[in-house]
């Protein structure tokens, strides 16, 4: 699994947040969804900052990694629930809380902030409330991006933005901010959506912060344990491993406090189960009868090879030296999202998913050291795609040296597919700031896009876009075309 | 005329080649690891040879719409030297890539005691790696050396179905027929064979385990030859699928055994233009 099991505390409001989080934790949970409430980590005590090192520090010590959640019920009005909202007349009151949170997030190092946009006043028509969504959440993403966390903005069943689509819409018209992502609900989807989890789940894709798990019946927006309604748990699951999703996912029974260990031990023996019942329902090939659309992908990642290799990895590390190279051959080579990226230089190939697969599973049962030799010897003795697939899972190492060795390899190459995946998640977060800007330089150069960079708009400084004027100058002195990409990163800092 | 080169050295070949090739029909190749013109001195040299194979160079040929594969082994020549042969112990760890389609080239250059060993050895890999295998014989003393080859091939225990002797003529061909081995040509334009005594072999053997190679590298050679030998056919009256059969069907399906065949059709190649606009090795720099 690609991803982390949690459970929402809103499920714990009759506990102690301290004991809440250790009985989570224990039951094998390895990721909480924080509600902030008055007894919960309150975002207006006094002693903030010292309650947020607390929890960060319990939260370290249970090894559980976390997400922030703002829904609240009487948090900022003691008689009306959830009020007020991003689509009220005055959302000030809001929008501050949003931005504590956040800071709240940042104290704890968790992945996100979720939000939604709460109910409509009758009396407020759509265009007004759409409006006030896009100042509201503008005014929220300054904070973000002094914060360095994510938003997630979670569709929510009777709210203004109640569809999937209506985010996904806000997010375009915002201009796509880096910072704004999509929080899911996947009983929601059972709930109010036209197309399953799965789907959604697809749709929103690498866009997901945060998602929360729960069943529901179509049609009645009610919270249920697993079983209890119509989600196809197993392919739920298995989409979000197929996305390549690694953040939290937790389950979020709102209205089960009353029994919450009984229910948090009954809702994460569903989820094992359904991993299990992923993995023997996949002794065939998963292969989607529907036609590709433009929100479609390939992906063959359940491939039943692939999960026996990551068997065989977890029992034998040494085997990953044989399986690596075999990758391509036994789940397939097409890129994963064909028709955005045709090429898989932006989001990668089914081979580069399932080998990153394969080194999560290696990190899992290596020490850091004999991790990072063996990471190298897989490079060192890859092929092309093999070389791509290390690259493009190098965060899974904690020695940043031995990553950065392999990342500067790559970025001497000509081969634009490992310049690609050398300017990943991993360069973002450790390559120097000169060969960084080289690195961009050289993707500009040849031909990939800046999609594939991660952390551009953060670390494109003043020199970087010096480097870039000047080719974009050399090209134009040249009778040639400047590439699109270097004339956006141009102009959006002009 | 649609072409699968299953012989030819791309390394040593320009970006002007690919772009003929492929106008002239050119969809697939072959290129086996073989001497670089001058003796390697150390086991990195080869291994750094061998990442080109598997990477850049496979690489480079899809920029111009033709899939690349290889085949990987120490080549007789450097058979003798003791510096070289230690990458016999690397070859396991190639022989498991994707792009490797067999074990080649091995065979004979001299004759010495030290390539017998060493043809013997890679030709157990190949078996063991379930892997076909591309036989050189030798420029010189070549039908004494063809014969030695069998009796080798025979020895070893590996499926003459799995085995291609390569570079034959005309007092060559003969032997390799009746032993059950593909026939390879390797089609030059001094030296080797040329198209028209090529096509008076395949009138007189017929086209069943036949494979025509251009062989091109650093010396004087074509790389169109394959696709001059096809004109030639239908010049002497074979027909069409004749040609297809010779120049396509029979060199996939003896790498085909390989398994490891990828002869579809890159992708968004139609539209290279804009799919690889700016991409540094079509225009042109390398030093980026």
């Amino acid at each position: 699994m690609t991803f982390h099991l949690g459970y929402g505390t809103n499920g714990f409001a009759n506990h102690r947040l301290d004991d809440a989080l250790r009985v989570i934790a224990d039951l094998g949970y390895t990721a909480v969804a924080l509600t902030l409430d008055h007894d919960h980590l309150d975002p207006y005590a006094d002693d903030l900052p010292k309650r947020v090192d607390h929890v960060a520090g319990l939260l370290d010590r249970l090894g559980l990694r976390s997400v922030v959640e703002t829904g609240a019920r009487y948090l900022l009005d003691p008689i009306r629930k959830h009020y007020p909202t991003l689509v009220c007349d005055s959302p000030d009151r809001r929008v501050d809380f949003l931005n504590r949170a956040l800071r709240v997030a940042e104290g704890l190092g968790a992945d996100c902030v979720s939000f939604w946009s709460g109910i409509k006043p009758s009396d407020v028509d759509d265009s007004v409330a759409w409006r006030r969504m896009l100042d509201g959440i503008a005014l929220v993403l300054d904070e973000a991006e002094v914060r360095g966390v994510p938003l997630g903005l979670e569709p929510e069943p009777g709210m203004f933005v109640q569809h999937l689509s209506d985010a996904l819409r806000l997010r375009e018209e915002l201009g796509a901010p880096r910072l704004f992502g999509i929080t899911l609900d996947v009983g929601h989807c059972v709930a109010v959506e036209p197309v399953d989890a799965a789907t959604c789940i697809r749709r929103a894709a690498d866009l997901l912060v945060n998602v929360q798990l729960d069943d529901m019946r179509t049609g009645v927006h009610e919270h249920l344990e697993f079983g209890e309604g119509e989600l196809d748990l197993p392919a739920t699951l298995a989409a979000l491993s197929e996305v390549g999703y690694t953040g939290v996912a937790a389950v979020e029974l709102p209205r089960h406090s009353h029994a919450a260990p009984v229910v948090a031990s009954r809702a994460f023996a569903a989820l094992r189960g359904a991993c299990v019942a992923r993995e023997h329902v996949a002794t065939e090939p998963v292969v989607r009868a529907e036609p590709a659309s433009d929100s479609e992908w390939v992906s063959d990642v359940d491939h039943p090879w692939l999960v026996e290799a990551e068997q065989k990895v977890r029992r034998d590390p040494a085997s990953i030296a044989s399986l690596f190279p075999a990758v391509g051959r036994k789940v397939g080579r097409e890129p994963l999202r064909p028709e955005t990226d045709p090429q898989g230089l932006v989001h990668g190939t089914v081979d580069d998913l399932a080998r990153m697969r394969l080194l999560s599973v290696l990190a899992e049962v290596l020490e850091p050291e004999p991790l990072a030799e063996e990471l190298s010897k897989l490079y060192r003795y890859g092929d092309d795609a093999e070389r791509r697939g290390v690259l493009r899972g190098l965060t899974v190492l904690t020695s940043v040296p031995a990553g950065l060795e392999l990342v500067k390899d790559a970025l001497r190459t000509n081969d634009i597919r490992l310049v690609a995946a050398a300017m990943g998640e991993f360069a973002g977060r450790h390559l120097d700031d000169h060969n960084w800007r080289h690195g961009v330089l050289k993707c500009l150069f040849v031909g990939v896009p800046l999609a594939a960079v991660s952390d551009v708009d953060e670390r494109a400084d003043a020199e970087l876009l010096r480097m870039v004027g000047d080719y974009a100058e050399e090209r134009r002195a040249a009778g040639r075309t400047v590439p699109a990409d270097a004339v956006t990163l141009l102009e959006a800092r002009a | 005329m649609r072409i699968f080169d299953p012989h030819i050295h791309m390394s040593s070949r320009t970006t002007d080649d690919y772009e003929a090739m492929f106008a002239a029909g050119v969809r697939a190749l072959v290129e086996p690891a073989f001497w670089l013109g001058q003796p390697r001195t150390s086991v990195a040299s080869f291994t750094d040879y061998f990442d080109s194979l598997i990477g850049w160079e496979r690489f480079r040929a899809a920029q111009f719409g033709i899939r690349h594969h290889c085949t990987i082994a120490l080549n007789p020549k450097e058979a003798n030297d003791p510096r070289c042969r230690e990458v016999l112990d690397v070859l396991p760890r190639y022989l498991a890539k994707d792009g490797v389609v067999a074990v080649g080239e091995v065979g004979y250059d001299s004759m010495t005691p030290e390539e017998d060993e060493v043809f013997a050895r890679q030709l157990k890999l190949a078996i063991s790696h379930e892997l076909p295998a591309l036989v050189h014989t030798p420029h010189r003393d070549k039908l004494a050396g063809t014969r030695r080859t069998l009796d080798v091939v025979k020895e070893s225990g590996i499926d003459p179905g799995r085995v291609i002797v390569d570079h034959l003529n005309e007092p060559t061909v003969g032997v390799v027929a009746e032993s059950g081995c593909w026939m390879g040509f390797s089609i030059y334009p001094d030296t080797k064979m040329d198209e028209q005594r090529m096509v008076a072999i395949l009138q007189r053997y017929g086209t069943d385990r036949m494979i025509v190679n251009s062989a091109a590298d650093w010396g004087r050679s074509d790389p169109l030859k394959t696709y001059r030998t096809g004109l030639a056919m239908l010049d002497a009256g074979f027909g069409e699928s004749d040609v297809d059969k010779v120049l396509w069907q029979n060199p996939v399906a003896f790498y085909g055994q390989s398994d490891r065949l990828v002869l579809d059709e890159l992708p968004g190649f139609a539209a290279s233009a804009e799919t690889f606009a700016g991409n540094s090795v079509l225009r042109g720099g390398g030093n980026t």
